[in-house]
């Protein structure tokens, strides 16, 4: 079952075609990790899942229903997504760009109710960021504002999650604190979450599947030890390497050799 | 609500054992697992805080608006003859019935007091939907050419057809929708990105100022005292026609701004974070741009391109209702207060009565300066 997949799916900026005729499925109530070499179109993807950039050919179901057939706020019940570089107005508290994470619940007239806060309540404890609610976002770390990003994303309350790059800019304790945050989500309230991550070792370490791009295309689908072997990295990365297991968790390592 | 409605998060109490998907050990366990009482405590914390964002609101919009009904009436007391407020309240409710008084406060001062009221509305509501929709305090539509293209048509039409009432405005209207279809076409690309937009904007400004001067070099001296005088902006000189446009165009604008704030609000983002949350990015944008570009013009076309109002309305509102809340009400009662203001040290205060337009940009060029030195500092102005 999945209720976020791609048929045929073209895309592309202008006329320069990145992605041509693909076909994925998100699995539901996992997490998913796109991974490929830079400009292979995994963030590409992930936008034209989200509805960001509108298919050339091809067709992206959310539900069995066409995207392009549905509301763009319905959509946005039930379709959440971090992009690669969300901009704060100057000044705006972390309690202010969370609740604005509650827009396509909200009417023309219906302003503020119980629900809302509840879920902006849900969505700073579950980032651990209700303590930083009265703080200007400039004020915070990288790592407390990339959370509070994820916090303004789960307040919108959706099933399915998609984040661009979450762990770019972040240091290596941020990475890991925030893919657990995603690994908690995903196993305290089943939500599906498809991430477009850099690092291999992280993504197998903490996503169930992972989709393999390279040149526009899926090159690899599947848990990361089916994926990820010297022979995928060498194809999609250009990189010889030896895989070890994680000493942690067993899932699988990738060294340059 | 009730604070009885989150008695029922959707957090387990018990530390569940999760259904795990197969492929790794063990997920990471949470350090802290929320207990019930955390989250009523987060809960407390956060409609409190929303309920003191939505009092200052509140407080703050009506001191404005009463600041403002204070000066309109007050604008009206002061003249060659002073009256009592009794007097012009009495005179505007019409329950003091004395022709002479009538004459004074409705006939003679009632018209240049609803301009300065309305074009400062007008002005301040402009200014703060193109400060946060280009996501740049310098964006206001005085300074990054909107202001001058209307300026400019209306100059040509004064020197060259020699038309006035609703002609000028119709071609401010007109010059103010090219002007910004121009910033558009030059500027925008996927969105508008840092000084990108405020420079071209500075260009286009320059551009049409020039042509405006070219214009006047060809006007014959009586037109150009005229359409100097109309430059330098002054509330005292819109026709009845004008005003009475600037006014409907206000009852049916400012409440469409007031509702299409939400979408401001998410737009303030970034594209692909509206568009996330379901927001029709191009059509919210162009219907929050048409409303600035129409009440810009407008009060152009009625007071001549007053400066600096409509750059310090949202700011100042903002300092008031705290950082990035963009009450778009406050912002236009702010720019009405300041123009009120301007208008009776213009004409009251000073020795020699001035148009209002060289007060204010007296009063706002030392504050461009100020924003120009601390957001170079911040590197926060884009």
């Amino acid at each position: 079952m999945s209720r976020l997949r791609a048929e045929g799916l073209s895309l592309g900026y202008d006329d320069r075609a990145v992605i041509t005729g693909l076909d994925v499925s998100v699995l539901d109530g996992r997490i998913t990790a796109i991974v490929g070499a830079n400009a292979c179109g995994k963030s590409t993807l992930l936008r034209g899942l989200a509805r960001l950039l509108k298919p050339r050919e091809g067709v992206v179901y959310l539900d069995d229903r066409a995207l392009a057939e549905l509301s763009t706020l319905d959509v946005a019940k039930v379709l959440g997504l971090l992009p690669q570089t969300p901009v704060a107005p100057d000044g705006i508290t972390v309690a202010d760009l969370v609740s604005r994470g509650r827009y396509p619940h909200q009417g023309w007239f219906r302003r503020w109710t119980g629900r809302d806060h509840e879920a902006v309540t849900r969505a700073l404890a579950a980032t651990d960021t209700a303590d930083l609610i009265d703080r200007p976002l400039r004020a915070l770390s990288g790592g407390q504002r990339q959370r509070v990003w994820v916090a303004m994303a789960l307040a919108q309350d959706t099933d399915l999650l998609l984040l661009d790059e979450p762990t770019t800019f972040l240091d290596i304790n941020h990475q890991v604190e925030l893919l657990r945050l995603l690994r908690r989500l995903n196993t305290e309230s089943g939500k599906t979450i498809v991430a477009v991550l850099h690092d291999l070792n992280l993504a197998s370490r903490f996503c169930d599947h992972i989709i393999a791009m390279a040149g526009g295309a899926v090159v690899a689908e599947g848990s990361p030890a089916e994926v990820i072997t010297a022979e995928l990295v060498e194809k999609v990365f250009g990189l010889s390497c030896v895989i070890v297991p994680d000493p942690v968790a067993g899932t699988p390592i990738v060294v340059p050799a | 609500m009730a604070a009885t409605t989150h008695d029922t998060p959707d957090t387990p109490d018990t530390p569940a054992t999760h259904a795990t998907p197969e492929t790794h050990a063990a997920p990471e366990t949470p350090d802290t697992r929320d207990t019930r009482d955390a989250l009523a405590a987060v809960f407390g914390a956060v409609r409190a805080n929303r309920r003191g964002r939505t009092a200052r609101i509140a407080v703050v919009t009506s001191a404005l608006a009463a600041a403002v009904a204070t000066l309109f009436v007050v604008t009206m007391m002061v003249g060659s003859f002073r009256l009592s407020a009794a007097e012009v309240v009495g005179s505007l409710l019409g329950t003091i019935d004395d022709p002479s008084l009538d004459f004074v406060v409705l006939g003679l001062r009632l018209p240049t007091a609803a301009t300065a009221l309305a074009v400062g509305l007008a002005l301040g509501a402009s200014g703060t939907i193109f400060q946060q929709l280009l996501r740049n305090p310098l964006a206001s539509p005085d300074f990054v050419g909107i202001s001058s293209g209307a300026g400019l048509a209306a100059v040509t039409g004064l020197v060259f057809l020699h038309v006035s009432g609703i002609a000028i405005a119709g071609l401010a209207l007109g010059g103010a929708v090219v002007a910004a279809l121009l910033m558009y076409v030059l500027a925008w690309r996927d969105g508008v990105s840092g000084y990108r937009f405020i420079l071209i904007g500075i260009g286009v400004a320059a551009f049409f100022e020039g042509l405006t001067g070219f214009v006047l070099t060809r006007a014959q001296l009586f037109e150009a005292r005229q359409a100097m005088h109309w430059l330098t902006g002054s509330v005292g000189q819109a026709s009845d026609t004008e005003l009475r446009l600037l006014l409907g165009a206000l009852a049916v604008l400012l409440p469409l701004a007031m509702l299409l704030q939400r979408q401001l609000r998410v737009l303030e983002l970034g594209d692909d974070a509206a568009r996330g949350l379901g927001v029709p990015t191009e059509l919210a944008r162009a219907g929050l741009l048409a409303t600035a570009v129409i009440l810009v013009a407008l009060a152009v076309a009625a007071a001549g391109p007053l400066v600096f109002v409509a750059l310090v309305a949202g700011p100042i509102a903002n300092r008031l209702l705290g950082p990035a809340t963009g009450g778009i009400v406050a912002a236009a009662l702010v720019g009405a207060a300041v123009l009120l203001t301007a208008d009776l040290v213009a004409v009251h205060l000073l020795p020699v009565a001035l148009p209002t337009g060289v007060v204010t940009g007296a009063v706002g060029a030392p504050y461009l300066l100020w924003l120009l030195a601390t957001t170079n500092r911040q590197g926060a102005g884009g």
